[in-house]
């Protein structure tokens, strides 16, 4: 046997400031320098952006896109992908607002108790996460087909089961977490972040959080190793389709009300955010440290855009240079860092 | 063509990945019609040398000339330039799976080209079929070639780029996934290539195979040639891998530690592997044994092996334990890159990935000191060489990517290790680091099957030997064998 030729310690690299950069890129931190840069042009620029309110203001705003990247993230990281979650966001809320709200504010005259309401809106979301599941690892569908036209559907269905009407003040208990401020802080911030703590440790400390990355790395190694692949697919869709479903009821909770548009567009932000947080799409690739700097960044910019009075049509467009700019960035970061090349 | 000008001439190339100096200024040539073996360990830098003539990937700084065409290197791409000079057939294949053998075969091919750039399939398929039965491998044009066997596809690889018509060739490790027939084949149509003036830049691991092919040998080290141009007749086998090495290296030889009276630890009773004819296969695994599973390509011997550790479904029979519960079995996968590691993840993680369930907690959280010690420990067991545990496998070297693979197999502290192809493409240091694990693993009571198509790993390692032919256990080796007794056998001659 030959001994003496590891070097196991940390830090012993070329240079600690080489080794300090990839730890850097690696666990997702790529973006928050930008993030800070922007803090402070945002600072010089409009006044009233520092401000609390303003601060806290931009963290509700991001709270439901936040919950939705966590879940995309789930089936990004062993390299799949659901569009439906934008679906999700807008048909869980209103199924549990037709079916709660009496029959004079347009809801099938049902009214079901809240907490029956809430239980209706998250178990059609998973149910729909547990469907799309089905189509990739049975059927074998590709999951941008599959999702693609669960998206399509769902949207239709919004406006079947909806009469093409939104629902106001569909009831307290749908409504309580996403209006509702605990201490001054919004409870939709409050859930976002416990959520982003939680499903972080679970991805870094969690032997489920390990099956996502292996699967999503390589799917062979992973069932050689002998992990549960098909399982670990399903659960995936099963935790995304659930997330958006919570996404869906804050969104629901903050206008008061199930709006038939709700979450339109919704999906591209979550990708964006995902991808800006160093998330591959490949697979494998990703934390949730780097998932909230991107939803941040997002919800930042415009923020920024709005307060610096920037024409409407001009908001949306530079949104898009500036998703583009910053995925470049993470891109380039993470091949100087690692040395391999990963596509976004 | 003048045969004393080299055809290829490179000097002081010259080329880095992030830290490593993988090439540090290279001198090498090639005459033309000249096999030239380019030897050196797994992270020599044959590899980056023969990818940097090629172009596949460039080098840093350096020139070199193929035939007319000169190349000044700085890092950009120059494949391009001389395509039409050089083929470098890869070390894996690199065939398209949803197009037909014939597609494959003549993929950018001008042969099967008509007027603006339209492809006659009549033509293609027509000499494909010509070139087939020309190799002796018999399937249809018309197959796709995702179908194919390993072997199949390694062939279909080299005549590709043979049939381009280039006045030089790089072979990188070309036999790994052949059988001896195979080779008999590619040899063959080496030796007339090499007859017509056409050069060949040859990669092996198989000494023997340099022995009988190669006319010129040039030895690597750590990125630097150690013996250049040296006649293949000079050298023996001692004396290469010395200069491989570095410093003298005695081959290991097999230890015995089988006891017929060592409990058994898997018992396969009245098996068979896919079909429902022929004579049923019953054979026993016990207690510090390692049993070697030997045969022809398509044997079955694969099967045979990933029925014994479970990952496949025997067509009838069952294995069973003596003592009931069947033993934790840890698997090394034939191809390491295919199942084998996450190359983006690190060291720790695709360790880890082995034993999930008892590094972590009731809750499923996996205790983080309890997995760098236990990664810790058996990255130590397994001479894994990484700048730390977190380095991604994809970056370490061949023999490295297996030990990574051997921890993982290792990581639930298994009572049976079954290994496929345990050193495939691993250099002669890492060869034998991984046959001193396997023997102390077997020292340490366990029970240890080892499929191989190498006679030398087979006698170095195995106290008994299997031999698998047609889906059947023909015969069996035990103890004190010799190596002609294995060859004869595996060619299924005795």
């Amino acid at each position: 046997m030959m001994a003496g030729r590891q070097d196991f310690a940390s830090g012993g690299g070329p240079s600690r400031w080489s080794a300090f950069g990839s730890a850097f890129v690696a666990n997702g931190f790529t973006m928050y320098p930008v993030l800070l840069l922007l803090v402070i042009v945002g600072a010089l620029v409009a006044p009233r952006f520092l401000s609390s309110t303003n601060l806290i203001n931009i963290l509700e705003q991001v709270s439901v896109l936040g919950l939705t990247t966590i879940g995309l993230t789930f089936v990004v990281l062993i390299g799949r992908l659901d569009l439906s979650l934008e679906g999700i966001v807008g048909f869980a809320p209103m199924l549990a607002a037709v079916l709660m709200a009496p029959a004079t504010a347009g809801g099938y005259g049902i009214e079901l108790p809240g907490w029956a309401g809430l239980i209706v809106a998250l178990g059609a979301a998973g149910l729909i996460g547990i469907f799309n599941g089905f189509m990739v690892v049975r059927v074998g569908l590709n999951p941008f087909i599959s999702t693609l036209g669960l998206l399509v559907l769902l949207r239709g269905g919004i406006l079947i089961i909806s009469n093409g009407r939104s629902i106001y003040s569909p009831g307290r208990a749908l409504t309580y977490l996403g209006s509702e401020r605990l201490l001054g802080i919004p409870l939709s911030v409050v859930v976002f972040l416990v959520v982003a703590v939680l499903v972080g440790l679970i991805f870094q400390f969690h032997r489920y959080g390990r099956a996502l990355y292996a699967v999503g790395g390589n799917e062979e190694a992973a069932r050689a190793a002998g992990i549960n692949v098909d399982r670990v697919i399903w659960s995936a869709f099963f935790f995304a389709g659930l997330l958006a479903g919570l996404a869906g009821i804050l969104m629901t909770g903050r206008l008061d009300s199930a709006v038939t548009t709700q979450g339109e567009g919704i999906i591209f932000s979550a990708f964006a955010a995902a991808v800006i947080g160093g998330v591959s799409l490949g697979g494998g690739k990703g934390n949730i440290i780097g998932v909230v700097s991107g939803v941040l960044l997002i919800g930042v910019i415009n923020n920024l855009l709005t307060l610096a009075q920037v024409p409407s049509f001009y908001v949306q467009a530079s949104t898009g240079a500036v998703i583009i700019v910053a995925a470049v960035l993470t891109t380039l970061a993470s091949r100087r860092s690692t040395g391999m090349k990963t596509r976004t | 063509m003048d045969r004393s000008r080299p055809i290829v001439e490179m000097t002081n190339i010259i080329k880095t990945f992030g830290s490593t100096r993988a090439l540090r200024g290279v001198d090498f040539s090639v005459m033309p019609g000249e096999v030239h073996a380019l030897l050196g360990r797994n992270g020599a830098g044959k590899s980056t040398l023969v990818s940097a003539l090629s172009g596949f990937t460039p080098a840093d700084s350096g020139k070199f000339r193929i035939a007319d065409t000169e190349i000044d290197a700085n890092g950009q791409s120059y494949a391009a330039v001389i395509r039409n000079d050089i083929a470098h057939v890869q070390q894996t294949p690199r065939l398209f799976d949803l197009l037909t053998v014939a597609e494959n075969l003549f993929i950018e091919n001008p042969i099967v080209r008509s007027g603006w750039g339209m492809v006659s399939h009549s033509r293609m398929i027509e000499r494909a079929m010509a070139l087939l039965d020309e190799w002796k491998i018999d399937i249809p044009a018309t197959a796709l070639a995702g179908q194919l066997g390993a072997g199949t596809r390694q062939l279909l690889e080299i005549m590709k780029a043979l049939n381009r018509g280039v006045p030089v060739m790089i072979l990188d490790e070309p036999t790994a996934a052949l059988s001896n027939a195979e080779k008999r084949i590619l040899f063959d149509h080496v030796r007339t290539l090499k007859a017509q003036g056409v050069s060949f830049v040859y990669i092996s691991h198989h000494l023997d195979e340099v022995f009988e092919v190669a006319d010129t040998v040039t030895i690597l080290r750590d990125g630097q040639v150690v013996k250049a141009r040296a006649p293949v007749a000079s050298l023996d086998v001692e004396v290469i891998a010395n200069l491989m090495m570095g410093q003298a290296t005695l081959r290991s030889t097999r230890e015995d530690h089988t006891d017929p009276k060592a409990p058994v630890l898997l018992q396969a009773r009245a098996l068979r592997i896919s079909s429902d004819e022929g004579p049923v296969i019953n054979l026993d695994v016990r207690r510090g044994e390692i049993v070697a599973l030997a045969g022809p390509v398509g044997s079955g011997k694969e099967d045979l092996a990933l029925i014994l550790a479970g990952q496949k479904t025997p067509a009838a029979g069952a294995v069973t334990s003596p003592s009931g519960a069947l033993p934790t079995i840890g698997v090394v996968p034939t191809d390491r890159h295919a199942s084998g590691y996450v190359g983006i993840l690190g060291v720790r993680e695709n360790v880890a990935v082995g034993g999930l369930g008892m590094l972590s907690n009731r809750l499923g959280f996996i205790n983080r000191r309890k997995e760098a010690e236990h990664v810790g420990q058996l990255a130590r067991q397994t001479n894994v060489i990484a700048s730390s545990l977190e380095q991604p496998v994809g970056q370490l070297s061949g023999g490295n990517q297996q030990k990574v693979v051997f921890a993982r197999s290792l990581c639930q502290s298994p009572d049976v290790i079954v290994a496929l192809s345990p050193t495939r493409g691993v250099d002669v240091g890492a060869k034998e680091q991984l046959y001193a694990l396997l023997r102390g693993l077997a020292a340490k009571g366990m029970g240890v099957v080892v499929v191989s198509d190498e006679e030398d790993e087979i006698s170095q390692l195995a106290n008994r030997v299997v031999i698998v032919f047609e889906g059947a256990v023909v015969d069996e080796l035990v103890g004190d064998y010799s190596m002609k007794d294995l060859i004869l056998r595996m060619e299924g001659v005795a």
